[in-house]
């Protein structure tokens, strides 16, 4: 099975998380990413402060690496508000990982 | 000659078009009352208009009223779901909850012909519907602003849950939701603006409004001195707390710039303003325009409203509520750009500002929204709808009689 692993994915959950904090950094950018600290439990929106216009770039990143075999925005509309507010990274990583 | 009440809730973005569409009425020999759950000082209201607040049943809620208005100011450090709990829940619901008892009496008291809601101040249709008054509701804002939150299932069920509960406090047992007049809804933008080309029939987008009373002073002849290209900023009337840290900001790009800024603000929040800054709390926005080149501004609704009647280009910097939308809808629009708030870079702001004054297609693409806007009629095909209402119910009541 693991020949189906197309070549730039990831292949645990490590590397997912390195990737996803890679995209976290560039969307904030040079002269912000020393002023936080992206962590697999930080929440996207009460510790990466991240706003709409920079979450549309986050998904964008992680629709285009990952593939189509993840309906990333999909699966956020299926949350509820509470849900959502409380979204961190490591949700992403495990929801990247189920859908191996 | 009818009479006219409108509902409005505790904002300025929302109440200032009632106001401008209000004088027009008033102009046309009509009686015209508001009803508000906080007072509004009387130069902002139209000459012959009353403001009424029902303070003896809102009493018991002021603690409460002052509390969520305070909490307003929370939405510039807020994400988009809490932001939509904090408007819906915490916000729009508490107060038409608040507002039932007191506009119910007045309703009995000064018998309206018809009612005009606010689109988020719930209490007028509500009443409206319960007193089987005709109304109408006003939109200041581009109408589908939760349109993609709500294509998600279980933010739309939260949604529907919430109004059809405070529909049945008011004893409305209908499956409608009937906060929103099913009529006619005033809707102060144009369609092709708003992106809303199939929009039901009885949304009737008239463009923006004006003409509200505005005494506010300006020197305009120390405007009329300036020589370089003069910049509009403000963060409206909302969101006071972060005004000095993005005014700090705009003073980084722009000090010694070839440029007047007029900022829109307590000039006590900085000790030190440069030279080519013009500063002033309180300004007479409208008037002020038509002198502009260009504006920066966070997406609040009449701002924007009145750079692109003024076909200026504009640079938007949404922080919360709407502004997000309607960033997307000034970039669609081609009559500016958005940039990101809250990790705003100064030299980001300044190169914005530049491309509109240097490439004139921004400006082009403002005029042309300008020109939809003034096709949409404003203020004269705002009462000439509201005219035609009235006369429709008043003739239908006769007849039931």
């Amino acid at each position: 099975m693991d020949s189906l692993v197309p070549t730039h994915a990831p292949v645990n959950s490590e590397d997912t998380f390195a990737v996803l904090k890679t995209f976290i950094e560039e969307i904030i950018g040079e002269d912000f990413k020393d002023e936080i600290d992206i962590r697999r439990d930080s929440s996207f929106t009460a510790d990466l402060e991240l706003d709409s216009i920079e979450i549309v770039a986050f998904s964008e990143k992680v629709k285009l690496h990952f593939g189509s075999k993840l309906d990333f925005t999909g699966w956020l509309s299926n949350m509820d508000l509470d849900e959502l507010i409380a979204l961190k990274l490591s949700d992403v990583i495990e929801y990247i990982e189920a859908c191996r | 000659m009818a009479k006219f009440l409108f509902v409005v809730p505790p904002f300025f973005g929302h109440i200032s078009p009632t106001l401008s569409v209000g004088a027009s009425l008033l102009a046309k020999g009509h009686e015209v009352l508001w009803v508000g759950i906080t007072d509004l000082a009387d130069e902002y209201i139209p000459e012959g208009g009353r403001f009424l607040v029902p303070h003896r049943e809102l009493e018991p809620h002021r603690a409460e009223i002052n509390r969520i208005l305070r909490r307003q100011d929370d939405g510039a450090a807020l994400s988009g779901p809490q932001v939509l709990k904090l408007a819906l829940e915490e916000t729009y619901i508490p107060f038409a909850q608040m507002m039932r008892e007191g506009l119910m009496r007045l309703i009995d008291e000064h018998k309206p012909d018809v009612i005009i809601n606010d689109c988020i101040t719930f209490a007028g249709g509500l009443c409206a519907y319960s007193k089987g008054i005709p109304y109408v509701t006003t939109t200041p804002v581009p109408p589908d602003v939760m349109g993609d939150a709500l294509q998600a299932p279980k933010i739309f069920e939260w949604q529907q849950r919430l109004m059809r509960a405070l529909q049945q406090e008011y004893g409305i047992y209908t499956d409608d939701f009937v906060m929103h007049s099913a009529q006619m809804n005033l809707v102060f933008t144009s369609e092709s603006f708003a992106r809303m080309p199939l929009a039901m029939p009885h949304m009737k987008f008239v463009g923006p409004v004006k003409g509200r009373p505005n005494h506010t002073f300006f020197d305009f002849n120390a405007l009329d001195k300036v020589t370089t290209p003069k910049v509009f900023i403000s963060l409206g009337t909302l969101l006071v707390d972060i005004r000095k840290a993005f005014f700090e900001k705009v003073i980084e790009a722009f000090r010694d710039e070839p440029l007047t800024i007029i900022a829109a603000t307590d000039p006590a929040i900085i000790e030190d303003w440069p030279a080519n800054f013009m500063v002033q709390n309180y300004v007479p926005q409208t008037r002020l325009m038509p002198f502009m080149d260009a504006v920066v501004c966070h997406g609040g609704f009449n701002t924007v409203n009145d750079a692109l009647l003024n076909g200026l280009p504009l640079l938007v910097t949404p922080i919360t509520y709407d502004h997000f939308h309607t960033a997307g809808l000034v970039v669609h629009s081609g009559a500016g750009l958005k940039l990101r708030y809250k990790r705003m870079r100064a030299e980001d702001l300044r190169a914005g500002v530049q491309t509109l004054l240097q490439d004139s297609a921004y400006k082009t693409a403002s005029a042309r929204v300008r020109d939809g806007f003034i096709a949409a009629g404003g203020n004269d095909q705002a009462v000439a709808y509201l005219e035609a209402f009235a006369a429709s119910v008043t003739c239908n009541s006769t007849a039931i009689v």
